[in-house]
């Protein structure tokens, strides 16, 4: 087995032992095993990097291509973005979330990882790979957002139902959990709008117009649409903790939702394999 | 073992009592100088709280040392004898071990959980080393009392949930704001309670205090007290746009902040958290108002329940720590009983390198007549017969230790070996 797919298997394993050991953290309600997970997590994410450095290197792969990759670059960022703010803020709990969701991803995108490599014409410019990195890179930081906004609805119930619990001191401070929100929206937003602008231009080129009234397109641009009125909302009227973590959350299952309509009703230019 | 522990504490004697003797103990005269004259006693301790009285103690074989240690409470207690032997609990080896484990642990303790007890039983021991009363014994106990300690508290909840009432609205706080520090707090209304809410808010990383008061003159004073900042009772509204923590305790008989009051002041702030703690009774706060997103409403009985739910809590954890406890006194009991072997296994070793010394000394005459390394071998030879056969009775012996049954053998050996010299060769 070549030395990519190596790392890359590796990864996936520590992918699982991390999930694993978060689930049995939350379990045993304490946070020390969550510890342990973090460094796994840490581990498959490094293992991770070296596997798209080789490949990079070695064969000349880009990994914004192919829908496969694509989806493990998806999960590299989420770790990546998650660990970032493990440094920064005291959440290493919301690693339980995160994890089974990149670790899901990461499963999804083996099934045709490694395959065989041909490029059709219309991929073929440098504008594709910005395009596709900046949409990846903002909606993994949506998907962050969202989960987020998951364990801040978790936590507000239990400070609200005035209970002793054990869970409401094992899971992150609301106000760092609002935090993490705040920084994926302000930052997602106008990496996927530059994403979006990209794509639109490349449309151009090769088929002729900037839209094409694609399902594909129409979700992106409605993804695109919600997040930017709920970053708007934040900054202008400051909008947040509860509301927000709420509307994240209605968004992401929302496009998710169409996301799976349209896979399996609609056909789309927007394919290649 | 001879160890003995004689004490009183919260559940077994009331405060009249158990402040008689620390008072006794403090001033009149040194416990520990007093103790060790006591014919018998060879090692002691002595720890005092508020909530107990303790005296640890190693005493020798066949003496009155426990009656002496008694009769030297009585005195100081200056109650009757038979009063003072109610309040009183007697311990002896296994269990005087066990329940020194449990009180440095603070699962005997009235908070269970609580922190200071380690710190107290450090200080008795420091004394105990000052006033050389701990030798071999106590030192090892105490050390591995302390370890008992810190393992208890590490590896179960025990000290991990808050279980007053101002510690649990510190951990709310924390859990809704994360970090404390740059947080302001605005107390409306005096009380005991609040202001002790403050101060550990404070503590924590609290930033800056408001008070308010019906009486200005009255908030001008406690701001001083906080090095906070006085604010007029009639603009409340205005620095609850600023402060992100609100303690009310006023004696006011409406409320003091209604539903509409918080919705409206939650807009001005752009919605940022909001947590309000309401210990008056009757309420000062309405309650509808912690319907309101973003606004977290606690009051004194929401937080009286955690604190129980906690203490419910630590009870359930006090039941491994007795585990630990449980198998800490057996590790220290092992412990003791090698301590006995050990030096039985040392002197005969060194009678035997002693008769092998002796032996090669008197055939020097006609060993002088062998080779250099023929004279070596002689030598490694005889060591190795004489270690061989002392192997398997000192295995034997360390076995033997383990089951708690060492003392005889150890007798047996230091006889037959004559170990103790020329008195049991009587």
């Amino acid at each position: 087995m070549d030395i990519d797919m190596l790392l890359y298997r590796g990864a996936l394993l520590a992918y699982l032992l991390s999930t694993l050991t978060y689930i049995f953290s939350l379990l045993i309600r304490r946070v020390s095993p969550a510890r342990a997970a973090t460094w796994m997590l840490t581990g498959a994410f490094g293992l991770h990097t070296l596997f798209f450095i080789v490949q990079w290197l070695g064969k000349g792969y880009n990994p914004f291509l192919r829908i496969h990759d694509i989806l493990s670059c998806f999960a590299w960022v989420m770790a990546g973005v998650y660990l970032t703010f493990q440094l920064r803020t005291k959440t290493r709990v919301l690693g339980a979330f995160v994890s089974p969701v990149v670790f899901v991803l990461m499963i999804v995108s083996s099934i045709g990882i490694g395959g065989s490599m041909t490029v059709p014409e219309v991929l073929k410019g440098g504008l594709v790979t910005i395009h596709a990195m900046l949409s990846v890179v903002g909606e993994a930081l949506f998907a962050v957002a969202s989960v987020a906004g998951f364990v801040y609805l978790i936590q507000d119930g239990l400070i609200k139902s005035k209970k002793s619990n054990k869970f409401i001191k094992l899971f992150p401070s609301l106000q760092d959990l609002d935090r993490i929100n705040h920084f994926c929206l302000l930052w997602g937003v106008p990496l996927l709008t530059l994403g979006v602008v990209a794509g639109s231009i490349w449309a151009r080129t090769v088929w002729g117009s900037h839209w094409q009234w694609d399902p594909k397109q129409i979700w992106t641009l409605t993804a695109w649409l919600i997040y930017a009125v709920l970053l708007h909302q934040r900054l202008a009227i400051g909008w947040k903790g509860h509301k927000t973590a709420m509307l994240s959350v209605a968004a992401f299952v929302l496009l998710l939702a169409t996301l799976l309509v349209e896979k399996s009703f609609f056909t789309t230019i927007h394919r290649f394999y | 073992m001879n160890l003995i522990l004689i004490g009183m504490n919260h559940k077994t004697a009331p405060v009249e009592i158990r402040e008689r003797l620390s008072i006794a103990c403090n001033e009149g005269f040194n416990p520990l100088d007093e103790i060790k004259a006591i014919p018998g006693v060879g090692e002691a301790l002595y720890l005092s709280t508020c909530n107990r009285v303790e005296i640890l103690a190693r005493t020798q074989e066949h003496t009155d040392a426990e009656e002496g240690l008694k009769s030297m409470i009585y005195r100081h207690g200056n109650l009757g004898e038979e009063d003072m032997a109610r309040c009183l609990y007697v311990y002896r080896d296994s269990a005087a071990i066990r329940h020194l484990f449990r009180v440095a642990a603070s699962l005997d303790s009235l908070i269970m959980g609580e922190p200071q007890i380690l710190g107290q039983v450090k200080e008795a021991y420091r004394l105990a080393v000052d006033h050389q009363a701990a030798g071999v014994i106590l030192n090892k106990l105490l050390h591995r009392a302390f370890r008992v300690a810190k393992r208890v508290r590490t590896e179960t909840g025990i000290a991990s949930h808050a279980v007053s009432v101002s510690y649990a609205a510190v951990e709310l706080a924390k859990k809704i704001f994360g970090n404390l520090k740059g947080k302001k707090v605005l107390l409306i209304g005096a009380g005991e309670m609040s202001e002790l809410a403050a101060r550990h808010l404070i503590k924590h990383g609290g930033d800056q205090i408001f008070v308010t008061n019906r009486t200005h003159e009255r908030a001008i004073q406690m701001a001083a007290d906080f090095q906070g900042v006085p604010v007029d009772f009639d603009h409340i509204g205005d620095s609850l746009r600023e402060v992100d923590i609100v303690i009310s305790s006023t004696g006011a008989t409406g409320y003091i902040l209604t539903y509409d009051m918080v919705a409206a002041v939650l807009k001005r702030r752009k919605n940022r958290l909001l947590f309000l703690i309401d210990i008056a009774v009757p309420r000062d706060i309405d309650p509808r108002a912690g319907d309101i997103d973003n606004v977290y409403l606690y009051n004194m009985d929401n937080l009286q329940d955690i604190a129980d739910d906690n203490m419910q809590i630590r009870r359930g954890e006090a039941e491994k720590g007795e585990l630990i406890v449980a198998a800490e006194t057996d590790r220290y009991i092992e412990w003791f009983n090698t301590l006995t072997v050990v030096p039985t296994i040392v002197s005969l070793k060194e009678k035997a390198t002693g008769i092998i010394h002796a032996e090669l000394e008197r055939a020097n005459g006609w060993l002088r007549n062998l080779r250099e390394e023929d004279r070596e071998g002689v030598e490694i030879l005889a060591n190795a017969i004489v270690n061989k056969i002392l192997h398997d009775p000192m295995t034997c012996l360390k076995e033997e230790s383990q089951e708690g049954s060492a003392l005889a053998y150890v007798a047996a050996i230091r006889r037959l070996f004559r170990l103790d010299g020329s008195r049991d060769s009587e």
